[in-house]
């Protein structure tokens, strides 16, 4: 089929010399158009002509303007050169700082235009003699540390009460911080003066606030619009918290079960289960252990369980008391451990 | 129609005792070839210190009736490859045999609280145990699997009398189905009567003095009544060993899921149930109480059943505020991984046993590494591919 369409449509039929291609030799023609003559006045043929270089032509490079950091001295006086806090300026700072999140095979940018360097706070402001020169700008108006407090322990131990606030200035209409109103007080409840009851309560009544890893009891005061309100409110908190405190209420002895802060066994089902089991089957009218060999053992033993947390040493413990409880027939040498 | 046939069919595949106790005819060892890794006694009752670090196989004409009340799958993958059912002699089942026969059974029940890491042997411990009282002729209150009450059941049923309490039908079927094979030739020999009469509904009426053994064939063939059947056997066992007709000793696996707060069960104000809303619940909560004489109670707690409570193996926390009140005073046992010489003994056992082979001294060195010396964790590096 194609070989009938290609008969009926091309009359030239091509053949292999058709496609032969026709190479041109191009020879070197020898250079004939010379100016040059030598010194019989003929003119010189030069059958291989030598190149005439390009001579180019390069502009004079207009010197890069590199910035002021360049030409300050080493041993200028830099507190004076950045002597407050202020946004990063690259040509300011002769140091070859850089910040930013690099793209893949690159270093991170340098400080000329980099926003990043700007965006964060610097302490360039804040170096050694920056602040040495500080301290003694102020040395004038500082009073002597009394001798007597010499360790931090002493510290604590004559000032048990912490005050903490913050004196930053605002950058707004108003130079006051809006955190500097808040007042937090700290205070060690060893400091306190407490006996069981109060202790019990002012830890019920301070909930999340007392640490007892640290046994701190942080106070933190923020709803009055001024520092003074909200150092006067925190004060009346803890006053008003240790007083509280010492003071027993009637209905305090309510307290039920569910309530208590330790483990108490004589008030718990334990006692009722090993009277009921050594009354057996009788009904014990009255939960007297009194006449129960080793249920003072087994007392302690349970309380301790429950109020020091669970270890193998003390489930060990409790093994060993209940064992002495436990009905076994009397072994025949009339050992102690018989029941 | 058809329907009905399938539910019909389910029951039926759900009671066949072959899908819970399949295993091959055991083969007795022949003196011979008894290697120093066994002993010959195989009677736990006269088990003691000489037996420790010692496997002993349950003789296969017990086997069928003591595993009746299934095994865990490893296990029973293990039983078909082994042909027997061998258990390790370890230090705490002396321990617990000693105390089960120097016990006072004039006295109120001993409770004991079998503890330890997972698959530290506890279950293990309590098939010895099994073994122990089916030898002794006791009856045996046996539970393993109860976890599966709360998470999977065959069948969820508001009871008659209390709208609030969960039955199980199915499966209280089944328990006390694999109940009476267990205790079946005990059950006849003591020929307990019942101390009250019993009526549920118009057709379930059993007046007083009737045999126990027609209440648990009632309870089998009617299903829905085996709730209520359970509990009435529970109430009849604690009275009959009060007066002394038989010997109780309940073994119950998993304890600690009777007080968890997880189910997948939604009870009927269509919120999640608790555990206690269940009526099995609360019958084997019944017979773990003190207030009755002439048996012994065994459970063991485990982290494995309990998804609140998973940080510690010990049994105050795993049972909880309410289930310590509950059992207290209990006698705490813990199992504990195995030893250096068990280690070798198992390792001894799988070589004979042709499980392993060619193992070097490296190749021990390893298994002892991968497996920290737990059992469960020892058999599931050794086993089959």
């Amino acid at each position: 089929m194609s070989m009938f369409m290609y008969s009926k449509t091309y009359f030239f039929k091509p053949k292999i010399v058709n496609f032969i291609p026709l190479r041109s030799i191009k020879a070197k023609v020898p250079n004939t158009f010379v100016n040059e003559v030598d010194k019989d006045g003929f003119r010189i043929l030069e059958l291989f002509p030598t190149k005439i270089k390009k001579t180019v032509k390069y502009q004079k490079s207009i010197p890069i303007f590199t910035g002021r950091e360049q030409k300050m001295p080493v041993d200028q006086d830099w507190p004076t050169v950045w002597p407050s806090q202020k946004t990063f300026q690259p040509h300011s700072v002769p140091l070859p700082v850089r910040q930013g999140y690099p793209k893949p095979g690159e270093g991170p940018f340098s400080k000329i235009a980099n926003t990043e360097l700007m965006k964060i706070p610097n302490f360039l402001h804040l170096t050694p003699p920056a602040i040495k020169r500080h301290c003694e700008a102020l040395k004038q108006f500082c009073t002597e540390w009394p001798k007597e407090l010499d360790s931090d322990a002493k510290c604590t131990e004559h000032f048990p009460l912490e005050v903490l606030y913050s004196d930053y200035c605002y950058s707004g209409p108003s130079i006051r911080d809006p955190l500097s109103r808040i007042i937090t007080f700290k205070v060690k409840l060893s400091s306190l003066k407490l006996d069981y009851h109060a202790k019990d309560k002012i830890l019920r009544l301070a909930g999340n606030r007392y640490d007892y890893t640290s046994d701190i009891i942080t106070i933190i005061t923020d709803r009055c619009p001024m520092r003074k309100q909200n150092y006067d409110y925190a004060t009346y908190l803890l006053i008003a918290l240790y007083h509280e405190s010492w003071r027993k209420e009637d209905w305090e002895n309510e307290k039920a079960l569910a309530d208590m802060e330790y483990y108490d066994w004589e008030k718990n089902q334990s006692k009722k289960n090993l009277v009921t089991i050594y009354a057996w089957p009788e009904i014990p009218q009255d939960f007297n252990y009194a006449h129960i060999p080793h249920a003072e053992e087994y007392k302690v033993a349970v309380s301790e369980l429950i109020n020091n947390g669970e270890d193998e040493h003390s489930i060990n413990k409790y093994k060993q008391v209940v064992k002495k409880l436990m009905f076994f027939k009397p072994e025949k040498n009339h050992s102690t451990e018989s029941e | 129609m058809n329907l009905f046939n399938r539910f019909i069919l389910r029951i039926k595949k759900s009671t066949n005792l072959r899908n819970t106790s399949s295993f091959a005819e055991t083969m007795e060892l022949s003196d011979e070839i008894l290697p120093s890794i066994y002993t010959r006694e195989t009677d736990p009752v006269y088990h003691n210190e000489s037996h420790l670090n010692k496997l002993y196989n349950i003789p296969s004409k017990d086997c069928a009736t003591i595993l009746s009340h299934g095994l865990m799958n490893q296990y029973k993958i293990q039983l078909k490859i082994f042909n027997e059912m061998s258990i390790l002699i370890r230090k705490p089942s002396i321990e617990l045999l000693s105390y089960l026969s120097k016990s006072d059974y004039a006295k109120p029940v001993n409770k004991y609280v079998i503890y330890g890491e997972c698959g530290s042997g506890k279950s293990t411990l309590l098939y010895h145990l099994l073994h122990y009282g089916y030898n002794t002729n006791k009856i045996i209150v046996y539970v393993n699997h109860a976890q599966y009450w709360f998470t999977k059941p065959k069948e969820i049923k508001y009871s008659e009398i209390e709208r609030n309490i969960i039955d199980l039908p199915i499966d209280t079927r089944i328990w006390l189905d694999k109940f009476k094979l267990l205790n079946n030739h005990i059950l006849c020999q003591a020929n307990i009567k019942l101390s009250k009469s019993y009526k549920w509904g118009t057709g379930a009426n059993f007046p007083k003095d009737s045999s126990l053994i027609d209440l648990i064939n009632f309870g089998i063939d009617q299903t829905r009544y085996a709730s209520e059947i359970v509990a009435a056997l529970v109430n009849e066992l604690k009275q009959a060993s009060r007066i002394g007709l038989c010997n109780v000793l309940v073994l119950i696996d998993n304890y600690n899921i009777f007080f968890s707060h997880y189910t997948q069960i939604k009870n009927s104000l269509k919120k999640f149930a608790l555990t206690s809303e269940f009526s099995l619940t609360q019958n084997f909560l019944e017979i773990t109480k003190s207030d009755w004489c002439n048996g012994q109670i065994i459970v063991t707690v485990d982290t494995a059943v309990n998804k609140d409570r998973q940080e510690s193996h010990l049994p105050r926390y795993l049972l909880t505020k309410e289930g310590f009140e509950h059992l207290d005073p209990f006698l705490p046992i813990n199992v504990e991984n195995y030893s250096e010489d068990e280690f070798y003994t198992m390792i001894d056992y799988y070589k004979h046993k042709k499980l392993i082979r060619s193992l070097t001294s490296n190749g021990e060195k390893e298994l002892k590494l991968l497996s920290g010396y737990n059992p469960y964790k020892l058999m599931d590096l050794c086993k089959h591919l």
